[in-house]
């Protein structure tokens, strides 16, 4: 009767997400862009300005925030990457990147809001993060208290190449395209770009990502989501699973016959190796398996993590779904 | 002999009045200090003459120069006054409520949650909290408020609510609703619901996080607008109650005695239950089912007191607030984690260690 008696399927699960969001190991490229004069000739910032947020919250910021409160480590490295990271006051615990975000005090413990330590830090800007990420309750309460609350939810590239803008405009207050922002997204746009042109032409192999196995349930990329439309630009036919619970049933799996499997989970947990998925029930028939297409992508929190580094996930991924192709 | 958990007297012995002044003086005296406590203490340092000055310069309207920063007052007053209130709210709500199902189904499992509330809100509340992320159309509308509250509180306390109105409907055979066919019926309401409440968490994705913290139940949403929703509710509810204690002592006795005694039994069951349930369902509302209070407290008590609800149920609300508030404070400090693990994993050892206490000493005092 009582759901708290499934608390240690509910803890598994949670560590699935939390491993979403584990400390990446590799620092790559794009990093702080600094401040260069635009040939856009309106540069003059105009606050209060009222901006639409991903959730379409109509937010006003009232004064040039130069001190912001960063609610996700994708967040973060948006307000870095456009060379805002002096103005960070609070980050999470989780955040990793750029290296200087360290010593930024953090507000966010264990995926809980400190919403007094945020309170404190005084914050003239706050960007929470979307589908819950930020829990609903805590938006409303930080906007209750005043404070302009931006919620970024980017669901493809080209939502995230709108969300820099949009993090510029707040950054800066000018209108669109005015900042920095241009810049970064022309060079990101440019590397997919390549990506797609690398591998058009190509076959599409049936490629499936293991975001995590727990008590036989297999969490995958869901039907529309982010990854899979990632895995779909680098050049493969992604196998989704169920666009709610991002699960897939093994028999399902089996019908879907993957091609090519791709170990996003294997990035945090070393006992997961192509032979231990090899010798698991029911998935020694799969083609990859016999083929010996089981990779590993160590690569699994950028891919994951929609900031600007998104795009050397992306990279990473053609590279696993395509290693002919970039020999 | 007064065993541990006596819920069905022969008689009903009043406690000294010596004895009552001390358990009552002893609640009021605890919850003041843990009030205190929990205002000045949190993750951000405030001093505790700065915590004094702007409580009195908010709540009193006292002239006093103002030295704090701003950021210190909205921690002070928007965040830490509501947030404790609240925890007192509750805890002597679910408390109180406890020690009222405990008699009415004279039962020393029950509590506030057995027949059905916490299914019922939880079911409410995952709604709530997955209706913007299942139908985007309300996500632009998800930071909408009725009455200061968000659908999130008014789907749990309609769900507790309308739960038990629905199992006292099915557990109704002609005109009477006898104790064993409403814990079961509330039981199997209960099984229903919960199976809703797991098929929705497995496809809630990233909203888990926030279903797993409500039916831990915490108290990190607590604010003004809700407490206001909320305090009305339990405060009528608190009262009602009281008033109401001697029919509690005789319905100790059984059904049939009550009535013997010239208690309209069913209506008196009905009106307890519902009053109850209101006390729960706000309580559940704005905190998310938080455990154990709601059980352990009444038995404490009456390990202490003996089982007179004049001086019981007054009790139940002083230490319930008391004990909440103290459990939530050390949530807070724990960094944030829900309340409800506090006062499980506090709570439990030292009731076990209270029972095994007054075991021993009832077995040494009658043999």
């Amino acid at each position: 009767m009582n759901p708290r008696l499934r608390a240690p399927l509910l803890l598994s699960l949670l560590s699935v997400m939390l491993a979403a969001c584990a400390p990446a190991a590799s620092p790559s490229a794009s990093g702080a862009v600094l401040a260069s004069p635009s040939a856009t000739p309106d540069t003059t910032p105009r606050f209060p300005i009222s901006l639409t947020d991903d959730a379409g919250r109509v937010v006003t910021i009232p004064v040039e925030p130069t001190r912001i409160i960063s609610l996700a480590p994708s967040n973060t490295e948006i307000v870095c990457v456009l060379g805002g990271c002096d103005r960070l006051v609070g980050v999470t615990d989780f955040d990793d990147y750029p290296a200087q975000v360290a010593d930024v005090p953090k507000v966010v413990v264990a995926t809980q809001v400190d919403v007094e330590k945020v309170v404190a830090a005084n914050p003239q800007l706050i960007l929470a993060a979307g589908n819950e990420l930020t829990p609903t309750t805590v938006i409303n309460r930080l906007s209750g208290l005043g404070y302009p609350v931006l919620v970024l939810y980017p669901q493809t590239l080209d939502k995230l190449y709108a969300d820099i803008h949009l993090v510029d405009q707040a950054l800066l207050g000018r209108t669109l395209g005015a900042g920095n922002a241009s810049s970064v997204v022309d060079a990101l746009r440019a590397r997919e770009q390549a990506v797609a042109l690398t591998v058009a032409g190509a076959g599409r192999p049936r490629t499936f990502y293991e975001v995590g196995v727990f008590q036989g349930t297999i969490y995958t990329a869901g039907a529309d989501s982010f990854l899979a439309s990632l895995i779909s630009i680098a050049g493969g036919a992604p196998i989704t699973g169920d666009p709610l619970s991002t699960s897939i049933q093994l028999e399902q799996l089996v019908a879907a016959d993957p091609q090519l499997i791709l170990l996003g989970d294997a990035a945090y947990d070393p006992t997961i190796t192509p032979q231990t998925v090899a010798a698991r029930a029911g998935w020694a028939g799969m083609t990859a398996v016999v083929d010996g297409r089981v990779t590993v992508v160590p690569e699994d929190p950028v891919i994951t993590r929609p900031g600007p580094r998104i795009i050397d996930g992306l990279e990473a991924l053609a590279r696993a779904i395509h290693p002919e192709l970039y020999r | 002999m007064r065993a541990a958990a006596t819920t069905s007297p022969r008689f009903v012995a009043r406690p000294s009045l010596t004895r009552a002044w001390l358990v009552l003086g002893g609640g009021g005296a605890l919850l003041l200090l843990a009030l205190l406590a929990a205002v000045a203490i949190g993750s951000v340092g405030v001093g505790v003459g700065e915590t004094a000055a702007i409580l009195g310069r908010r709540l009193l309207a006292l002239p006093l120069p103002v030295t704090w920063s701003p950021a210190a007052e909205t921690i002070i007053f928007e965040l830490r006054l509501p947030r404790v209130l609240t925890a007192m709210l509750v805890g002597g709500g679910l408390a109180m409520a406890g020690t009222v199902f405990q008699a009415l189904l004279r039962n020393p499992m029950a509590d506030p949650y057995i027949i059905g509330t916490a299914a019922g809100a939880s079911l409410g509340a995952i709604i709530g909290i997955l209706a913007p992320v299942l139908l985007p159309a309300l996500a632009v509308g998800a930071g909408t408020a009725w009455l200061g509250l968000g659908v999130v509180q008014l789907f749990a306390f309609a769900g507790g609510i309308g739960t038990v109105l629905l199992v006292y409907a099915v557990a109704r055979a002609n005109g009477r609703v006898p104790v064993v066919t409403l814990l079961l019926t509330g039981y199997a309401v209960s099984s229903v619901l919960a199976a809703g409440v797991a098929l929705l968490m497995f496809l809630s994705g990233r909203a888990l996080g926030a279903i797993f913290g409500w039916l831990m139940g915490s108290l990190a949403g607590a604010s003004w607008p809700s407490l206001a929703f909320a305090a009305p509710l339990l405060a009528a509810s608190f009262g009602l109650l009281l008033l109401r204690w001697r029919r509690l002592n005789v319905l100790l006795l059984g059904d049939a005695q009550a009535a013997h005694l010239g208690v309209e039994v069913e209506r008196e069951k009905l009106i307890l239950t519902m009053l109850a349930t209101l006390a729960t369902s706000a309580a559940v509302a704005i905190s998310g089912t938080i455990g154990f209070v709601g059980l352990v407290v009444p038995h404490l008590l009456r390990l202490a007191t003996g089982p007179d609800h004049r001086l019981l149920l007054p009790a139940s609300l002083l230490y319930g607030a008391a004990l909440l508030t103290l459990a939530d404070l050390g949530a807070r400090l724990a960094g944030g984690i829900p309340v409800g693990i506090v006062t499980a994993l506090l709570g439990a050892p030292f009731f076990i260690w209270l029972l095994r206490r007054s075991r021993s000493l009832v077995s040494g005092t009658t043999q």
